[in-house]
């Protein structure tokens, strides 16, 4: 008795997990359209619900995995199931297309999401297929690589932001001189690396003329340009914190926050971080310039919306994306969590991230990167680690940029 | 017959085992072991690939990254049974001479190993941070500072003291157990004999304590080979500095989960086989080695 009783409850229970075949509203008149990231949840919540006042008959269920190095093994075992959301945040270019390959994702175009077409090509690559070349999601974020800095104590020290290389190594030979750590760097996790490294020398190689060289094979990454580039860590290593290898992200953003260092190399990102960690800080931010003369800020596309195939709200699902496309939802993610949106023609409120923005528009350039992740192992990690054998003495800037050549030879 | 239908009836009894056996260890074994042979797309099986997947881990970009990694763990191995175990044998030796104490010292020394390696491991990063840590700032004034983790040279001697600091009660209690177990006739004959504490030591202790040993060998073996969680604490999963602390746990992790290629599944099943197939042949062997001495 007691099992039939559990049977029809069963049964009961499965029709009413079961894809509804009409994809309008559901019985109570409310669709629920599930949405997974990572980051702060609460962000998520915020932004939606605009959404949901604007569209009274969906309601957002976001869903933030803050464990970052697990999402993507949460995301793919949810896609290939039945348990996955209806949109999710996808990783940006080659962490992306094992769920394109997977067929997991459903393919974006303007018919459906008419924002897309005016998305910054370079924008919506990171967003594509390698192989088809299709959209596969809606990029929400533009991160920058730029050096931050403490104004209290460059104007206790009488420093200004540089405008040349010399007055930069000027500057920080003062900072050291007063027991002032001047760059907060350290080389201990190593994918800091790379972006420290781009953040120096990314004028030095000429941005994404090399790259475009690099890619068409015309050129190697051996080249005499982009070792100075890389080489420029070794340069200012009398200007990271003492046995530089050693120290951890997490104690280069300390020693930052705690005013026992004046700069602080890295991404747009940071600024959350030290506006919550160091509320005392002013910061501001500049490019460091070269020897030739002005820098280039690199950037990248940071990650996107995907839709997944098997989605039972599929209409509501891309008519959700149209919005995460627009720049209503532009505007509401930038002043929310302090980051570029990636939909473009969106003018930030926050004065620092204004002026990073217009920056950007004059001086920026691909994070070369994430341009050259592929491969197994990844040319990032290959990279990475010989960037960190660089900075300990055991190789050559030249040496360094030879092994990323052999690496990029086994796919590109 | 009784006898039979006794012990026909005894097999019942064990099926629940046997079903939660093989549902959760030679299943997902033999699942890995298949998948290792298909090319995959993302999480979608695509062809039969063969020994592909395996080929890919003798390529020259993996096998560089293969070899030092294995080399990596064959030394942590040496480390351990150099400093771990033969610290756990000086003070299961030292304990078995206290008159008082003895339980609450076997307690503190066994402690660390009830603490999870990752939060072992942030810990001593925060002791040896070079920017932070309390160790670096007591050794400088004696011009002993370190870079500890911060260089590939001492990277990994560091982890082998880490390891020890953690897991040393464990062959202390082992060997704690043995040396409980060894007659006190032995030694006092002896003795009588004529013969030194070295010698009783060398002659009848150690002789005596030789399956503990090997017990103990295998089990290092085993954990030093099977390593992830500290090395990943400590270095991250590239095995920072410069891959100085990479392990085969770690060329797993990064394989599987961060490498972004579309067949990680595949290299990485195959790497799991191989791994499997390495430590499992290699204890087997140890263990035939060490018990035929013993």
């Amino acid at each position: 008795m007691r099992l039939a009783v559990a049977a029809v409850a069963l049964a009961a229970a499965v029709t009413a997990c079961a894809p509804s075949t009409t994809a309008s509203a559901g019985h109570q008149g409310k669709i629920t359209l599930s949405v997974w990231g990572w980051g702060p949840e609460a962000n998520f919540d915020k932004m939606f619900a605009e959404y949901e006042k604007l569209n009274p008959g969906v309601d957002v269920d976001a869903r933030s995995f803050t464990t970052s190095t697990e999402y993507d093994t949460i995301l793919s075992t949810g896609l290939a199931g039945d348990s996955g959301p209806d949109l999710a945040w996808l990783r940006a270019g080659p962490q992306l297309q094992p769920l394109v390959e997977a067929g997991r994702l459903l393919p974006l175009d303007t018919k459906d999401v008419p924002g897309l077409a005016d998305f910054d090509e370079g924008v919506l690559r990171a967003a594509k297929g390698d192989k088809d070349g299709k959209v596969y999601g809606v990029p929400f974020a533009v991160q920058t690589l730029q050096v931050i800095y403490n104004k209290k104590i460059f104007a206790d020290n009488g420093i200004t932001p540089p405008k040349t290389y010399a007055e930069m190594l000027a500057s920080a030979d003062k900072l050291k001189a007063k027991g002032v750590i001047p760059f907060a760097f350290g080389g201990k996790d190593d994918w800091m690396l790379p972006i420290v490294a781009s953040i120096f020398g990314t004028a030095h190689w000429g941005g994404d003329e090399f790259l475009a060289d690099v890619k068409a094979k015309r050129k190697k990454f051996a080249d005499p340009r982009f070792v100075e580039g890389i080489d420029q860590l070794n340069k200012l290593k009398p200007y990271f914190p003492e046995n530089v290898a050693g120290v951890s992200y997490t104690d280069a953003q300390i020693l930052f926050s705690s005013g026992k260092a004046a700069m602080f190399p890295g991404g747009l990102w940071e600024l959350n971080f030290f506006g919550e960690n160091a509320k005392d800080v002013e910061l501001g931010v500049f490019t460091p310039p070269t020897p030739e003369g002005q820098g280039l800020m690199p950037g990248f596309t940071d990650g996107s919306y995907g839709v997944n195939v098997k989605t039972r709200h599929k209409a509501e699902a891309l008519k959700f994306a149209a919005w995460l496309a627009s720049k209503d939802y532009g505007r509401l993610y930038t002043d929310t969590l302090r980051i570029f949106s990636a939909v473009p023609g969106v003018t930030p409120e926050d004065p620092l991230l204004a002026e990073v923005a217009t920056a950007f528009d004059q001086h920026g350039a691909t994070y070369f990167m994430n341009e050259f992740a592929y491969g197994n192992p990844s040319s990032a990690a290959v990279f990475s680690k010989a960037l960190q054998e660089m900075l300990l003495g055991r190789l050559t800037a030249k040496e360094a940029a030879e092994q990323l050549d052999e690496s990029v030879s086994t796919w590109l | 017959m009784a006898v039979g239908a006794r012990r026909g009836s005894s097999y019942v009894f064990l099926v629940p085992a046997f079903l939660l056996y093989t549902a959760f260890v030679v299943y997902p074994l033999f699942t890995g072991l298949t998948y290792s042979f298909f090319s995959w797309k993302g999480t979608l099986r695509a062809g039969f690939a063969g020994w592909d997947n395996y080929a890919g881990l003798l390529s020259g970009a993996f096998l560089d990254q293969l070899l030092p990694a294995l080399g990596h763990n064959v030394l942590l191995f040496a480390g351990t049974m150099a400093v771990q175990n033969t610290l756990g044998l000086v003070f299961a030796l030292a304990l078995s001479r206290a008159r008082r104490g003895k339980r609450a010292l076997q307690t503190m020394f066994a402690l660390p190993y009830l603490v999870n390696p990752l939060v072992i491991g942030y810990l001593w990063t925060l002791l040896l941070s070079p920017a932070f840590g309390p160790v670096n700032a007591l050794l400088k004034p004696l011009g002993l500072a370190m870079p500890w983790l911060g260089d590939p040279d001492t990277a990994l001697p560091t982890v082998v003291l880490i390891t020890t600091w953690q897991w040393v009660g464990f062959p202390m209690l082992l060997f704690s157990a043995a040396l409980g177990g060894i007659p006190q006739e032995y030694a006092e004959a002896a003795r009588t004999d004529g013969a030194g504490s070295w010698q009783v030591f060398r002659r009848i202790t150690l002789p005596l304590l030789k399956p503990a040993m090997a017990t103990v060998t295998i089990l290092s073996f085993i954990g030093s080979m099977g390593t992830f969680a500290l090395v990943y604490a400590l270095g991250g999963s590239n095995g920072a500095p410069a891959g100085a602390t990479d392990v085969l746990g770690l060329l797993f992790y990064r394989t599987a989960f961060a490498s972004g290629d579309v067949n990680a599944m595949g290299t990485s099943s195959a790497l799991a086989v191989f791994m499997f197939t390495f430590i499992f042949g290699s204890t087997l062997l140890l263990e035939r080695v060490l018990r035929r001495k013993a």
